[in-house]
Order: C-alpha cells, then sequence, then structure tokens
C-alpha cells in the first residue's frame, strides 16, 4: 500500500469537504441572507406553466439536466494547461475559484431569472443597459462561439490524429448508432430500453472494431486539417438535420460511456490507496511557465481552468431553460450551486489523470519530437493509468486507452454540434434582415460559423485557440455575475459578495486577452526584426514546420491579433456599461425604501 | 397507527432515494431530449395553428369555411398558443 501522502486520495477527500463548506456553508448563508430564497414563492415555472418551456421539474431531474448541459471538455483539458504551473496552483483555483466564485454564478444566474419571470439573459441585458448592452452582448456571444468552435474542432481533430488512429471508427460507430436509434425510437416506436440496449451494444461493438481497424490518414502534417474537414461535415449535418434525427438520440447513446468514464475516474482516485498509484507531478513551480510559452500565473491560469472553476457558458444555461423549470425557489442551490460543485469534482478527477503521470510524458520536452503542451493524449493515459487496477487490467490495454480517448471526443463533439446550431440561431438573429440577410440564412450561417473556425483550428495552435476560448468565457462569467451584482443593489441586497468576484473576473480575463493578444503582437514584430521563432511557435504544422508557409504564419498571428483587440473591445465595452449600471443602480437604490432581494419585502 | 409526524420509515426513505437517484437519471440522460421534442412539437403546432387560425391575427391563410371546420378541436388550444406565441424570446433563450 503506498504512502497516503504520495497518492491524490487525500486532495480528494480535502476537496470534498471544501465543496461540502461551500454548499451547506456560504452557499446556505447566501441562499438565506442575500438572495432569500423561498420555498412558497410561485415561480416562473408554476405562473407561466405552459408544459413546453415553462413547467415544475423535480430537483433531481433537474440537477441532472444542469449538470449534464455544464459539463463537457472544459474540466477535463482546462487542467492541462493548468497543471504546466504545477498541479497545487491548479487544484487551489479549482477549490477557490469554485467557493468563491464558481457556484455562486451559476446559483445566482439561475436566481436572477427566476426573479425575472424565467427571462434569460438578453433581455435582462436590455433591461440593465439598454439596446446597446444588449447588441454588444450578441456580437460578443458570436465571436465567443466562433473561438469555441475553433477550439473544439481543433482538439477533435487533434483527437481523431491521436491514440493511435482507434477513436475514429468509434465515434462513427456512435453517430451511425445514433442515427439507428432515431428511428428505431421515433419511426418503429420501439421502447426506449430496448433501443438503448441495441445502441448500447453498437458502442461496444464500434469500440472493439477501433482497436482492430485504427484509421491513419496518409497526409503527414496535412492530417489534422483533413481531420478537422470531416469533423466540419458530421457537425454541417447536426446543426441543420432536425434534432431527433441526429443530435438528440446521438448525444444520448453518449452519455452513456461519458459518465460511465467520470465515475471510473472518481473510484480510480479514491482507490489509489490501495492501487498505488502515486503523484508524479511537481506541484511548482507555481509562478511561471517553465517553458516560456503561455506566460505568467496571473492571468494566465485563471483562463486556461474553466469550466470546474467557473464558466460563463454556465450562466446562459442556468438563465435559459433550468431557471423555467424550477419547482421551488429553493431548488436553486442544490440545482445551480450544487451542479457546478459537482462540475468542481469532474475538474478534480481530470487533474488527478494528469498527476499520475510523468512531467516528461505531460509537457514534453520541447523539441520537435516532442513538443510542449501538445500531448493531449496525456488525460486517456491517465484515465487508464487510474482506472485500470480497480478492472485488473493492464493501463496499457488499447480498448481502455480506445475508451477514454473516445470519451474526450465524444464530449467535445456532442457539446460542438450544439454550439454550431446556437451560432446559427444567433446568426439568424443578428443578420435575418437587412443587407447582410444572406449570412442568416441557415445553410450560410452554418458554413461561416464552421469554415472560420476550421481556418483557425488547422492552423493556429491548439493552446492558443484554448487561451482566446478561456478568456472569453471567463469574461462572459464576469459579465454574468455583475449582471447579478445590479440586481442585487437594485433591490438593496448586499452586492459586495458578487461584486468582489466580478471585478476580478472582468480584471483577471481583460488582462489574459490582452497578454494573448500583445503576444501574438510581438510574434508579428519579432519576425520584422528576422527573429522568426515567436511567429512559427503560435501555429501548428504544417505551417509551423514549412519555411515556405511562413507567410501564412504571419498572417494567423495577424489575424489573432486582431480576434483578441476585437474581444478584448467588446468585452471592455460591455464590461464598463455594466458597471456604470451598477452605479446608477446604487444611486437609485439608495433614495427608495429599502426592500430584499426578492424585490418585495421589506428588509428587516 | 403511527403518528403522522413520526419521522419517514426506513422503506420510505428508501423510495425516496430511489426515486431521487431515477430522476437524476433521467435529468442526464433524458431531459434535455425530452425538452427539445417538445419545443418542436410547439413549433410546428405554431404553423398549424397559424395556418389554420390565421384570421383571428388579420393572416386568412386558408379559406374561413375551413377553419370554421376546425375550430372546435383548436378552440382548446387556443389560450396556451396566444400564450406562448406572445411570450417574449431571445437568442440567449435557445442555448438548450
Amino acid at each position: 500500500m503506498a504512502g497516503i501522502l504520495e497518492t491524490p486520495f487525500l486532495w480528494v477527500i480535502a476537496t470534498i469537504a471544501i465543496y461540502a463548506v461551500a454548499y451547506w456553508g456560504y452557499g446556505k448563508w447566501i441562499d438565506r441572507n442575500i438572495w432569500r430564497s423561498d420555498a412558497k414563492k410561485t415561480t416562473p415555472a408554476h405562473m407561466y406553466m405552459d408544459g413546453v418551456e415553462y413547467f415544475p421539474v423535480s430537483r433531481y431531474v433537474l440537477w441532472g439536466y444542469q449538470f449534464k448541459s455544464v459539463a463537457a471538455l472544459g474540466p477535463i483539458l482546462g487542467p492541462f494547461i493548468g497543471i504546466t504551473y504545477g498541479w497545487l496552483p491548479a487544484l487551489i483555483w479549482i477549490i477557490g475559484g469554485n467557493f468563491f466564485i464558481g457556484w455562486l454564478q451559476d446559483y445566482g444566474s439561475m436566481m436572477l431569472s427566476v426573479r425575472k419571470e424565467g427571462r434569460s439573459f438578453g433581455p435582462i441585458t436590455y433591461e440593465f443597459t439598454g439596446a446597446k448592452g444588449r447588441t454588444n452582448l450578441l456580437a460578443f456571444v458570436l465571436f465567443y462561439l466562433i473561438i469555441i468552435s475553433a477550439a473544439f474542432i481543433a482538439l477533435i481533430a487533434v483527437f481523431w490524429n491521436s491514440f493511435n488512429g482507434t477513436t475514429f471508427v468509434p465515434t462513427i460507430g456512435i453517430l451511425v448508432a445514433g442515427l439507428l436509434c432515431g428511428q428505431l425510437l421515433y419511426r418503429v416506436k420501439m421502447n426506449v430500453f430496448a433501443v438503448t440496449g441495441i445502441g448500447l451494444a453498437l458502442v461496444v461493438l464500434s469500440l472493439y472494431l477501433g482497436t482492430i481497424l485504427p484509421v491513419k490518414l496518409p497526409w503527414g502534417a496535412w492530417n489534422v486539417a483533413v481531420w478537422g474537414g470531416i469533423c466540419v461535415l458530421i457537425l454541417y449535418l447536426a446543426a441543420i438535420l432536425p434534432t431527433p434525427t441526429f443530435i438528440q438520440p446521438t448525444n444520448y447513446l453518449a452519455f452513456y460511456p461519458a459518465y460511465a468514464a467520470i465515475i471510473l475516474i472518481i473510484v480510480g482516485a479514491l482507490a489509489t490507496p490501495f492501487t498505488n498509484v502515486t503523484i508524479q507531478l511537481p506541484a511548482g513551480p507555481f509562478l511561471n511557465d517553465p517553458q516560456g510559452i503561455l506566460g505568467p500565473i496571473w492571468p494566465i491560469l485563471f483562463v486556461a481552468i474553466a469550466c470546474g472553476a467557473i464558466s460563463g457558458w454556465h450562466s446562459l444555461v442556468s438563465s435559459s431553460s433550468s431557471s423555467k423549470q424550477l419547482d421551488l425557489e429553493t431548488d436553486a442551490l442544490p440545482v445551480g450551486g450544487g451542479a457546478m460543485l459537482s462540475e468542481g469534482l469532474l475538474a478534480l478527477a481530470s487533474l488527478i489523470a494528469y498527476m499520475v503521470l510523468t512531467p516528461l510524458f505531460v509537457f514534453g520536452d520541447g523539441s520537435a519530437a516532442n513538443p510542449a503542451h501538445s500531448n493531449i493524449a496525456a488525460w486517456p493515459v491517465g484515465a487508464a493509468t487510474l482506472v485500470a487496477p480497480i478492472l485488473g487490467i493492464k493501463a496499457t490495454t488499447a480498448i481502455l486507452t480506445t475508451f477514454f480517448g473516445l470519451v474526450l471526443v465524444i464530449y467535445a463533439l456532442t457539446v460542438q454540434a450544439l454550439v454550431t446550431r446556437f451560432f446559427r440561431l444567433v446568426a439568424g438573429e443578428t443578420w435575418g434582415e437587412g443587407r447582410f440577410r444572406a449570412l442568416g440564412n441557415k445553410h450560410v450561417a452554418t458554413a461561416v460559423g464552421l469554415g472560420v473556425p476550421w481556418a483557425f483550428a488547422v492552423t493556429g495552435s491548439w493552446w492558443a485557440l484554448w487561451l482566446y476560448f478561456g478568456g472569453a468565457n471567463q469574461l462572459l462569467a464576469g459579465l454574468a455575475i455583475m449582471l447579478i451584482t445590479i440586481h442585487l443593489a437594485k433591490v438593496r441586497a448586499r452586492s459586495r459578495y458578487s461584486l468582489v468576484p466580478a471585478i476580478f473576473m472582468v480584471v483577471t480575463t481583460l488582462a489574459a486577452l490582452v497578454w494573448q493578444t500583445a503576444t501574438f503582437a510581438y510574434s508579428v514584430w519579432a519576425y520584422l526584426q528576422n527573429d522568426k521563432t515567436w511567429i512559427i511557435r503560435n501555429v501548428r504544422p504544417p505551417i509551423q514546420t514549412d519555411p515556405n508557409l511562413l507567410w501564412a504564419a504571419i498572417a494567423i498571428n495577424a489575424v489573432f491579433v486582431i480576434i483578441g483587440a476585437v474581444l478584448f473591445a467588446v468585452g471592455l465595452s460591455m464590461a464598463v456599461r455594466l458597471f456604470r449600471s451598477y452605479s446608477k443602480s446604487l444611486a437609485e437604490a439608495r433614495t427608495r425604501a429599502p426592500a430584499a432581494a426578492d424585490g418585495g419585502t421589506q428588509e428587516k | 397507527m403511527g403518528d403522522p409526524k413520526e419521522a419517514p420509515s426506513e422503506k420510505t426513505r428508501a423510495r425516496k432515494v430511489k426515486e431521487g437517484v431515477k430522476g437524476v437519471f433521467y435529468g442526464m440522460a433524458a431531459h434535455g431530449h425530452v425538452t427539445a421534442a417538445l419545443r418542436t412539437r410547439m413549433y410546428l403546432e405554431h404553423l398549424f395553428m397559424f395556418i389554420t387560425l390565421g384570421d383571428m391575427l388579420g393572416v386568412p391563410v386558408i379559406p374561413p369555411y375551413y377553419s370554421l371546420k376546425i375550430l372546435p378541436y383548436a378552440v382548446p388550444n387556443i389560450k396556451s398558443w396566444k400564450q406562448r406565441v406572445f411570450r417574449e424570446r431571445d437568442f440567449t433563450d435557445q442555448v438548450f
């Protein structure tokens, strides 16, 4: 039996204990004293019940739905960049970020929407900041979706290109099984349990086929570009076809392996004192990236690990559908806050999967054969290392690494399918009328929403895209917490508990966007000074390795400067509007009779 | 007979736990798909109501004779249809 301090066991127990304090201590206190949730108060689900969008749902069902909607690739891959500064800073951010900010945002967004009659963030932003504020939000979300799509397409393409080519066949297997299940369910009207059984049998079969029929493309450095193209084709179909035909049954089937993997890893982490799986990574170096690529710990760590600590996407989910189905106001804490704290445990499980691997395997040595920050195969290998002893098989068993590799792919693919559909709808809203109405067309919007991210994905480094995605995502979180803070100020509730996190998130993420933009700008400047090392650092092969494609590297760096500058400008403009609105709300609230956070009851 | 205020029995507690686990599983695996299917049906119903009772909105899509024949079947849905159709909707409502 390994020494308990050498294994991740103690950290799992400590994190669970701190999250318990966050929920039953800080969470309950905020719920009772700041928001004053009231089980007797009618929620929008009852007030506007229509059986479609508004209807009360049990807190257990809604917790499951909320968790499934927020937990995806973010908590798995974010820690991969975060551990550059050592596993301890990453762990502290996963614990502290979630304790003080993460759950507060998800829960607050849900409560804000409930108190605003189930309205989502668009109308609430309009109410607090006017028409320009909402347009600003729309522009920000469009850019945000393009960056998410670029990061996810890049990752899916790289995943298919890794793991010895074993994950492509199972992915296609899940998609085909999903299509078949959709037909059996909706056309043949077969029993859902029978359909699930058939679908899962096909998934297992495709996993086995993946290990014996690996798919490797023959185009060398261009492979990722081709994989990216295949991914775009699949996503195009997912965005265009009716949801019951493709996305719904596919996501349903994908749920089973994805959540089985989470359970296995958490059990594997808890069993480490008995399985002798020990921590291999160093706890530091804390302040800087030793390979000099990412930058200083602040602000980079705080945008690298998004979901699991805090994520802006969650605020959209909490205020979009969950708030319309909340049975009781008092359910907001277990559903919104509880789901977020549970996602923190998923991030912890992922972090542990990296912690049990050697530094050389995880970080690379910066050489051409083993470049820095590129071994994204680390997570499946780490997961297999944790799980193999409890299953009694070898960690190198092909079916196990293929399974965890497939889990990575399906987490990215299922979320990206929804993001692409969302982009199409937002594009329709933005360009549906006027001179650019062609861009609102569903085929054109989908093609733009996939084509532009594909171009970014196959040219830029995945970590560069991930940091932009993290910056935009975390900024959205900061803006969401500002909306919550404005509401609290308007109803004269104590707003400092959300104001401080909001300021921290807005300042940190804007700083991260500035850092990233400056890095790309510096790369172009260095090239003009005859230093080519920087310009090729931010792009991926073949552009990185082919001297004839240097012009493409310059162009990509220049485009990334523009993207970063636009994200920063739109985010800053939105932040300024929100802080102005907050200050105005404070002044207005001081002139009115005191009221509680529920907007009506007199304060004691 | 036991006191109704008595603490829940083991059996009741076990049933609650079972219901909770079932609920979580259903929420994770299927709830999103069920609501998406309901929403798809809602949009189709909007279209149906618009085609059959468009006169109510000043848009006579089909001749009033046929609308009148369908009226008894459509009347029970008019209230909820109006409620849904007139509801403020935003792009941020479309996330899931």
